[in-house]
């Protein structure tokens, strides 16, 4: 009986020692996160002024030169080419084998993941 | 006829060495598991580092259980030492109360009983926390702090297999203690507490915390889904902010300076762990830094592996004790990953579902396994979900975690 009361009272204390320590790492972290970027935004804020203000002092007086149009291509105006589209289905069968499966459709991403950081991730996780 | 004789003597001699005199059914049963272990290594590829050398070791210390042998001292008379064709000059020498001098004659232990010594003085636990933390990346840990929650919901398995382990009545409260360390899926602070609290039991529990670190990837998975529904494990998390050097740097110096003011038993464990990753942001220590997370770290875990796997000889591990310590440990280490997945669904609720409650399960510290199975069951339902990076947030806080939750165990219970 004494060694449960024990054991109680240890399960009470581990569960608030444990957690109280990481709420307090939460906040420590939190605060010291905040605080460095801050400062490193407001650096960067000071630079940039900084070369602003130079830039305007050597600003050339020759008028600037008009800008070229670029051409519209295909893919510009959000159409996949067919190549693409051939290579996608290929890696999507390339991934699920013999499960059954269909292409429903292709849509650009959103994601700010480039395709080397996909294709990096997908080589860290590959082991299973 | 003679030249017959003696070859039978030697034969006959020889036979009485081998193990087929000397072995019990027990060192056979543990030589076979050692080969499934061997073949899970091997062929399922379960954390291979750690399970082949353990699984080695159990086999070798089954086969020639002398590999463990104790260094031994008997006291021999002139005489006997001349028997036995040795220069007494050479030896040492003790004079008993009977006024009669007796030379020392040391036999020297097995190979792992001197390997084994790192692990039993405490000394290979923090020497693989420092590999780990110089291989740890702690930015999503950084770039998102309430991770620390799901790695603290995760040691709750440890403490309530202790209430358990302890109203079993056959386990001591330290005992008990050690056992319950076990649900944190950490092998160096298993052994780390285990060494203060109950040496005695410190083969059983390494070997059990070990293995079960090693066969993450079939225990967790089932007790993932069995929590979440297919809709939580589909849920694509933001990617997570750039942390910056600074912050990288400052972090181990702020956490070890927390907890080893707070808790100083978990000082050496989240020290060497902080040291280490020191080393790696710092980026000014290269050398330090490349041979503690290679070099070093592969010795050590050589060592580590073996010796734990050599203190699973028949006649220790098979017994009763031992299996309530092994189905305990499992128990623990369930519980740890229920909890940490429960906890994730919690925030997955908190936040409007912006959390996938998987990364909870990777709060049991098995860096970086448990974060990789969060990972693989959340691919499953959608290919182009990577919850590593978020996954790794709880799974290096469960490392800190556990080391806290030693250090309370430590504490009440040395």
């Amino acid at each position: 009986m004494n060694n449960m009361m024990q054991a109680f009272i240890l399960l009470l204390a581990g569960f608030l020692v444990v957690f109280c320590v990481l709420i307090l790492l939460i906040i420590v972290v939190t605060l010291y996160s905040k605080t460095i970027r801050s400062v490193q935004e407001a650096n960067r804020k000071k630079k940039e002024a900084k070369i602003q203000v130079k830039a305007a002092k050597a600003e050339p007086k020759t008028k600037p030169e008009p800008q070229v149009e670029t051409a519209v291509t295909a893919e510009d105006d959000g159409e996949i080419p067919g190549e693409i589209i051939a290579v996608i289905a290929a890696a999507v069968d390339a991934v699920y084998g013999d499960k059954p499966h269909r292409i429903k459709a292709v849509k650009k991403s959103r994601s700010s993941r480039s395709a080397w950081a996909r294709a990096g991730a997908l080589q860290n996780t590959r082991p299973f | 006829m003679e030249i017959l004789q003696q070859l039978w003597q030697i034969i006959c001699h020889l036979l009485g060495e081998s193990g087929f005199s000397k072995l019990t059914w027990e060192n056979y049963a543990m030589v076979g598991i050692s080969f499934v272990l061997m073949y899970l290594a091997i062929k399922k590829q379960f954390e291979p580092l750690l399970l082949l050398p353990i699984a080695f070791g159990m086999c070798l210390v089954n086969l020639f259980p002398d590999i463990m042998g104790l260094p031994t001292t008997e006291l021999l008379t002139k005489a006997q030492m001349l028997d036995k064709n040795l220069d007494p000059s050479t030896y040492p020498t003790t004079v008993l109360n009977d006024g009669v001098t007796y030379y020392n004659y040391t036999q020297y232990g097995g190979l792992f009983y001197y390997l084994y010594q790192g692990v039993k003085l405490g000394i290979y636990p923090p020497l693989i926390f420092l590999g780990i933390g110089c291989m740890t990346d702690f930015g999503p840990l950084i770039a998102n702090p309430k991770s620390f929650i799901l790695g603290a919901a995760a040691q709750i398995g440890i403490f309530l297999t202790f209430i358990i382990a302890t109203a079993m009545g056959i386990f001591k409260p330290e005992e008990a203690g050690s056992i319950a360390i076990i649900g944190g899926a950490d092998g160096p602070t298993a052994i780390f507490v285990t060494t203060q609290l109950a040496p005695q039991l410190l083969g059983p529990i390494a070997v059990a915390a070990y293995s079960y670190m090693a066969l993450v990837p079939i225990i967790q998975p089932p007790i993932m889904r069995a929590l979440t529904t297919k809709k939580e494990r589909s849920v694509v998390m933001g990617q997570l902010r750039p942390v910056s050097k600074l912050e990288r740097i400052l972090f181990p110096i702020i956490v070890v300076v927390l907890v080893a003011t707070l808790l100083p038993d978990a000082a050496p464990l989240v020290g060497m762990l902080m040291l280490g990753n020191l080393f790696k942001e710092s980026g000014v220590v290269d050398r330090i830094n490349k041979t503690a997370q290679n070099e070093l770290m592969n010795i050590i875990t050589i060592f580590l592996g073996v010796t734990v796997g050599a203190t699973a000889s028949g006649k220790v591990f098979l017994t009763i004790q031992t299996g309530g310590i092994i189905l305990l440990g499992l128990f623990a280490f369930c519980l740890a990953t229920a909890c940490g997945v429960l906890f994730g669904k919690i925030m997955h609720k908190a936040t409007g579902g912006k959390v996938n409650p998987l990364i909870g399960s990777a709060g049991v510290s098995a860096v970086p396994m448990a974060a990789r199975i969060s990972q693989k069951v959340g691919q499953e339902e959608n290919p182009g979900n990577f919850l590593l990076m978020h996954a790794m947030g709880p799974n290096v806080a469960g490392v800190i975690g556990s080391a806290v939750a030693a250090g309370v165990l430590l504490s009440v219970l040395k």
